[in-house]
């Protein structure tokens, strides 16, 4: 009798930890699903990063300086307010004319950007007869194809996604920096309120809606044109710009392949 | 016949080698994200979680659903290139609920940051010195009209 109780008992405990088992993964299934439902409501639906390739392009001719692209951005993107953070900004190149008799074919070069050129610019300092030429470069991440920043971060937390954008996962970001120092066109910043770097997306969070990141839609000149290469018929923006302009990127000696395309730039422009 | 037994340091070799690789895999499988390694060397999901953020500006499609008779009349004149949202402000609150009035109305020094003069600005956009312009600080609108900037009143 004794010996037939035990394998009862043996059998109850036995079927009692496999049900447990199965009850365990069921309800662990059940919380993914329904966290997986909840996080993603908002989130853009049926988005396949792998059948995009988005590009950014400036012409240079176009920039008019009025700091509607940088104000744009910082609304959009909860960029925090100080005068060192920016996802975008405008740079105002300011070539002087050589001194008489130097043999130079250009002086000196002047670069400034006040508050990223949010509030606009002011005059230039440089009486206009000084000035050879003078002009607004707008900036952004350049979108590496060879990113020095995806090297650098010691935790995978920024990447190259398969649509063509560097994005940072901020909950892998530890917030050490290295990135900020590897980025050659100084694209990154440390958030002061979430201590993780942080950078341009191209308004990730917009694309994937099919809308266009705000700085392209507040320019009042058209000097931004944004585009998917993968999904573009030859007569859209994007298509025009490449086909019409002779194309340069930042840096090219570095190797870092910047997506990002500028029409119209001046060799100065660095 | 003598028996073969494995060495008693091998049997620990191996329960060790078990026990390292084991757990290993246990580790991998509590401390790796679920959607590690599906487009590449980092989180998958921390690409939807970027895109998940909800956008501040409508774009021109949005405000064209109500307001399709100013559009028309902006895109004859030369500021047809200007987006709503580039002078009237972050608006997709306004498009999801038309009750929600938040749209900027913008002042001289909107049309200022664009059109006062500056060296570096291309020669094909309008400028005026404003102190010469006009003198009397008034503003824009007296004699200009921002969505027909061709037309005087």
């Amino acid at each position: 009798m004794s010996n037939c109780t035990s394998r009862r008992n043996a059998l109850r405990t036995f079927g009692g930890a496999l049900a447990g088992i199965l009850g365990f993964s069921a309800a662990k299934t059940a919380k993914a699903v329904v966290q997986k439902g909840l996080v993603t409501t908002s989130a853009p639906k049926g988005y396949d990063p792998t059948k995009h390739k988005w590009l950014m392009g400036f012409d240079i001719d176009k920039c008019i300086g009025c700091g509607s692209c940088v104000d744009a951005c910082k609304a959009e993107n909860g960029v925090p307010q100080g005068p060192s953070y920016f996802r975008t900004w405008i740079e105002r190149y300011i070539i002087k004319k050589p001194k008489p008799g130097s043999g130079d074919a250009r002086g000196e070069t002047i670069v400034d950007s006040p508050n990223g050129g949010r509030n606009g610019f002011p005059p230039s300092l440089v009486p206009r007869e000084e000035i050879l030429k003078s002009f607004f470069v707008p900036k952004l991440c350049n979108l590496c194809v060879d990113s020095p920043c995806v090297q650098a971060c010691p935790v995978g937390a920024t990447f190259d996604a398969p649509d063509g954008v560097v994005l940072i996962d901020p909950k892998y970001c530890v917030g050490c920096g290295f990135c900020i120092q590897a980025c050659p066109y100084g694209c990154r910043f440390m958030n002061p309120e979430t201590k993780v770097a942080e950078k341009c997306t191209l308004c990730y969070h917009r694309i994937t809606r099919g809308l266009q990141p705000a700085c392209v839609e507040v320019c009042p000149t058209e000097a931004r044109i944004f585009g998917d290469l993968k999904n573009c018929a030859p007569e859209d923006p994007i298509m025009q710009f490449i086909a019409k302009n002779k194309l340069q990127s930042l840096k090219p000696h570095l190797g870092t392949g910047p997506r990002v395309t500028y029409a119209n730039m001046d060799k100065e422009v660095r | 016949m003598r028996q073969f037994k494995l060495p008693p340091q091998i049997v620990r070799l191996v329960i060790l080698t078990i026990g390292i690789v084991g757990s290993y895999v246990v580790a991998r499988q509590l401390f790796m994200p679920k959607s590690f390694g599906q487009y590449g060397h980092y989180r998958a999901d921390a690409i939807f979680e970027l895109a998940a953020r909800e956008p501040r500006y409508g774009g021109k499609k949005s405000c064209d659903e109500c307001h399709s008779e100013v559009l028309e009349k902006v895109a004859k004149y030369e500021h047809k290139t200007i987006a709503c949202e580039s002078c009237h402000g972050p608006l997709k609150a306004h498009g999801d609920d038309p009750d929600h009035h938040d749209a900027v109305k913008p002042t001289s020094d909107l049309c200022l940051r664009c059109h006062e003069l500056n060296t570096a600005r291309p020669a094909f956009l309008k400028q005026v010195e404003f102190k010469k312009h006009y003198a009397d600080k008034g503003k824009c609108i007296e004699c200009h009209i921002p969505h027909q900037p061709n037309e005087v009143p």
